[in-house]
């Protein structure tokens, strides 16, 4: 009779499953494959605190009492170089043609609310949602980032081999490749990679003789390790953060291992001007590895930052030619993205400084006389531009924006990423509150 | 004024008989003592006894000590943890650096000829470098044959195993 009963109840909710079709948040009753404009993204935090007046403006050294302008990014931006008083070790550009010409640029996009501090900023574009932490605390973000939105809600879900965080930094950036939050989490969360720290002596001293097994290796440590684990009872806790499968574990440990050998006879390339690994700058290091993540793994979601110029707290003259090395390295990635089998064609670059500086300069000057400047939430420093490349029938080309209504904010990235991979309509309704630039696309 | 004093004293009094502190002296050995060799000749009689789980610090750190048979140098800790942070996904960079240690130059490893040469001998002074205890029979028995069947199973090989296993990561 019991029997009876729970086959009765399971035949009747097995039929009112069927009957009732799952309800998206969305509002739609199936979940629909997603149309994607493209099948890789890559975001570039193009970080640190950057001014419009040296960027986008062009305005190069006139803030300073100096009579010269020019544009300091000319793989990124159309314009012409300084011509006199020139203090930074000029690159000649890599690019064909300026990247903006390859895409849309938001000359004003805006930091509306918060701190304007790198972590905030950081947080700010890669969950969508505004925070108003304060400290740059080694603490996962309390909003999903756009990370997990990819991971849970694409369909077939993907694993963390396709979604990328590598920083420049440590301190708390290693913390933004998953949030707290209770229905997303590390299960979601991308691999993250500080290249800095692989490719120097902390790297090489400690991982500098690791070997390479083959699989037959891996399966006889794995053999061992179960005969051992099976005589004992305990199971050591998940370590926290984000679990790659075995297989996939591998082929990154394999990839690292590789590279770092590449690294060490002068075989890996960089972004730099014929392949000198002299005038790498850290920025330039984070930028290279990204390349090498992305030729091996072509992962579909990849983040990447900049962070040295910061530098203009107390350097002016350094933070130029930082900004300028920085461009160098975007053209670069550009152009080996082109080259690749998989990603040309199909990948849509997104860059975004984190915030920007104040109008005003502090108290500190630099060599060559010039003020620096902080970024302590004036008007100046919330405000940003953006940049969105990708191929000619994806993405308008040369098309340009001032101003705009309502006007781009730095929360409108995530959403827009989650629209071109197509899963921004399976997110529940609320999570994101940015608006997709739609305007960027054809 | 002698009413005062009386008081006074016995006050004193009150406060000196009215708590007495307990000293428990501990006799027996202390597992987390010879986990961080202050009585290096204490083993564990059985992995039972093992109930604490390792920080990450304290892995690494024993980890280090155990294959090197000295303490981490306060360099390689600080580059160890820099490693850490700068790889997500924690189990690949614990991996790495195991493989890192193992292969490295100056650990005191046998070769696979000197384990094949007495395997039994091999598994109990490996059990004993790791798990700070014996291996029963049982154990014996499946690491032998495991190491018999198959000639690629090196040391090198089974000290990660010991070292990525669940009783590893515990004391």
């Amino acid at each position: 009779m019991k029997r009876r009963k729970f086959i009765k109840n399971t035949v009747l909710t097995a039929a009112s499953s069927i009957a009732t079709p799952y309800i998206l948040p969305a509002g739609r009753l199936f979940a629909p494959t997603g149309t994607r404009i493209a099948n890789h993204v890559v975001f570039v935090l193009f970080a640190g605190g950057i001014r419009n007046q040296e960027s986008v403006d062009q305005q190069y050294i006139a803030n300073q009492g100096m009579n010269t302008e020019g544009n300091l990014m000319n793989n990124m931006l159309e314009g012409a170089a300084p011509t006199s008083n020139i203090l930074y070790d000029q690159w000649a550009p890599i690019v064909d043609q300026p990247l903006s010409k390859q895409g849309t640029l938001y000359k004003e996009v805006l930091y509306k609310n918060g701190p304007t501090g790198h972590y905030n900023g950081h947080t700010v574009s890669m969950t969508g949602a505004y925070t108003e932490t304060g400290l740059n605390l080694n603490i996962n973000p309390a909003s999903p980032t756009i990370f997990e939105y990819y991971r849970k809600h694409s369909d077939p879900a993907q694993s963390a081999i396709n979604a990328w965080w590598l920083s420049e930094g440590l301190g708390p950036y290693p913390s933004l490749n998953y949030s707290r939050h209770p229905a997303y989490g590390p299960a979601y969360g991308a691999n993250y990679l500080r290249p800095l720290s692989i490719f120097n002596e902390a790297g090489f001293s400690q991982l500098g003789n690791a070997v390479n097994y083959q699989t037959d290796d891996v399966q006889r440590i794995l053999k061992v390790k179960k005969i051992l684990d099976n005589n004992f009872l305990q199971s050591a806790n998940d370590l926290p953060g984000i679990k790659n499968s075995d297989e996939n574990r591998e082929m990154i440990k394999s990839f690292i291992l590789q590279k770092m050998a590449d690294a060490a006879n002068g075989t890996m390339e960089v972004a730099s001007p014929n392949n000198d690994y002299g005038l790498l700058t850290s920025d330039l290091v984070n930028i290279s590895v990204a390349w090498h993540v992305l030729d091996n793994f072509a992962p579909e979601l990849t983040v990447i930052n900049t962070t040295n110029l910061d530098v203009c707290h107390d350097n002016f003259s350094l933070y130029l030619n930082f900004l300028h090395k920085a461009d160098y390295g975007i053209g670069w990635l550009w152009n080996k993205i082109q080259s690749h089998p998989v990603l040309a064609n199909d990948t849509i670059m997104i860059c975004i400084p984190e915030h920007g500086r104040n109008l005003e300069t502090n108290n500190l000057t630099d060599g060559n006389g010039f003020g620096a400047y902080d970024h302590t939430g004036d008007a100046n420093s919330r405000k940003v531009f953006s940049l969105i490349v990708g191929p000619p029938d994806k993405v308008k080309q040369d098309q340009q924006f001032t101003t705009m209504n309502p006007q781009p904010e730095c929360i409108d990235i995530a959403p827009t990423i989650a629209h071109i991979l197509g899963f921004h309509d399976l997110i529940p309704g609320g999570m994101l509150n940015g608006r997709v630039l739609e305007e960027a696309f054809l | 004024m002698q009413s005062i004093k009386l008081i006074l004293l016995l006050s004193i009094c009150c406060l000196l008989t009215a708590c007495k502190k307990e000293t428990k002296i501990i006799t027996q050995p202390v597992v987390d003592n010879y986990v961080y060799n202050i009585n290096p000749e204490d083993i564990y009689q059985s992995n039972v006894e093992k109930t604490k789980e390792k920080t990450s610090e304290q892995y690494i750190s024993i980890l280090y000590t155990d294959l090197f048979q000295t303490t981490i140098p306060q360099t390689s800790l600080q580059n160890l943890a820099e490693v850490r942070q700068a790889i997500g996904d924690k189990q690949m960079v614990d991996e790495l650096i195991i493989n890192n240690f193992i292969n490295g130059q100056s650990i005191d490893i046998p070769t696979n000829a000197e384990m094949r040469t007495d395997i039994e001998n091999f598994i109990k002074t490996t059990y004993i470098r790791f798990f700070l205890r014996e291996p029963n029979a049982y154990e014996i028995f499946e690491l032998k044959k495991a190491i018999e069947e198959d000639d690629g199973l090196t040391p090198e090989l089974i000290y990660q195993s010991f070292t990525l296993s669940n009783e590893y990561k515990f004391y």
